[in-house]
């Protein structure tokens, strides 16, 4: 696909990678339409992007928004599904003798964020795809964790849930020449990233990597351009992780 | 300090073996986490011969701690 006019939405795309992935799309010439729950986060961002309130775990306000969207610019050619929030639980937690298993609670909402959103947002956009006959690219932010991380069951089970609706919808809908394809980063250096893992685990981590570093978040900015310009490339997920294997 | 526990210890944190003091607590080793504590239990059980009891694991939060609970299961720290 060519991405110069490219109309391109992407979720979560206020910080951290999505907004690294929107200043590439940007740069490639892409039309870039931000959608973010975060408004002051939104508010920040230059206006070259077209920015949208948005939560991606709300079925009827993604619908609405992504009509909007299609209806404005024609079509939507690209949707990169990237909002998400890491989360790390472990099942057992013997340092919290009063609360010792993993909660139900927080276990449904890592999945209702990291999971029911990537549903949610492709069935509105692949609906106005399929609709306007647009021959478009879907791309999902999975992680390295799909492939099971302890201490992270839920957003594990998450990612590679992720993993399975790319490869189903790369099969259903490549007859309608729609792509799909994930990239999976390792350990990148975000905020996000440095909230979540201590420095000791971060030196660990970045000992454990073959190339001995987290990963930019422009590097995976650049695979997803990758996965979106290839059209022979569908049904893949694209590991982004410097070697690491966890 | 019992040599055995200190080096079970840095093992198991990834400690230097001057860093292992009684003093030492969950908070002062950033990867002290529910499954390092697990690997303890493990390395602890199998290098003095003990069972631990959940109570116990619950409990070991600092190596001053653990000493005291390897004492009440009869071993001899002191060798
Ligand atoms: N940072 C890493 O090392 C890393 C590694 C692997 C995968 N990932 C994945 O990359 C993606 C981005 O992660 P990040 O590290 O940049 O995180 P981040 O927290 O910096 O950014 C996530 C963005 O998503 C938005 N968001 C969260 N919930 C939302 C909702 N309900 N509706 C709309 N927007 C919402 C946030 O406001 C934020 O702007 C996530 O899917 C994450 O799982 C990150």
């Amino acid at each position: 696909m060519k991405l110069d006019g490219a109309v391109s939405l992407i979720t979560g795309g206020s910080k951290g990678l999505g907004l690294a992935i929107a200043h590439r799309l940007r740069a490639e010439g892409a039309r870039v339409i931000v959608a973010d729950i975060d408004n002051v986060a939104l508010e920040a961002l230059p206006d070259v992007f077209d920015r949208r309130s948005l939560d991606v775990t709300q079925p009827d306000e993604a619908k609405s928004t992504v009509e909007a969207i299609a209806a404005m610019y024609g079509r939507i050619d690209v949707l990169v599904n990237n909002a998400g929030v890491i989360y790390s639980e472990p099942l057992v937690n013997l340092m919290n003798p009063d609360g010792m298993m993993h909660s139900y609670d927080r276990f449904r909402q890592c999945l209702r964020v990291n999971l029911d959103s990537v549903f949610i947002m492709t069935s509105a956009v692949v609906e106005q795809m399929v609709l306007r006959r647009t021959k478009g690219v879907v791309i999902n932010i999975s992680s390295i964790s799909a492939r099971g991380n302890e201490g992270q069951t839920a957003y594990s089970a998450a990612k590679a849930a992720v993993n399975a609706m790319t490869v189903t919808w790369s099969k259903e809908l490549g007859r309608l020449g729609i792509r799909c394809n994930a990239v999976a980063p390792g350990f990148v250096d975000t905020p996000s990233t440095r909230a979540a893992l201590n420095e000791t685990i971060i030196k660990h981590i970045e000992g454990l990597t073959p190339l001995r570093r987290l990963g930019r978040a422009e590097e995976i900015a650049q695979a997803v351009v990758a996965a979106i310009a290839n059209d022979f490339l569908n049904g893949t997920i694209l590991d982004v992780n410097g070697g690491v294997t966890i | 300090m019992n040599d055995k526990l200190v080096t079970v210890l840095a093992d198991v944190f990834g400690l230097r073996r001057e860093q292992i003091v009684p003093q030492l607590t969950k908070d002062d080793v950033g990867n002290w986490d529910s499954l390092k504590q697990m690997d303890l239990v493990v390395s602890l059980e199998r290098e003095f011969g003990v069972e631990l009891e959940i109570a116990d694991i619950i409990t070991m939060t600092s190596v001053e701690k653990i000493n005291r609970i390897l004492k009440a299961k009869g071993v001899d720290l002191e060798a």
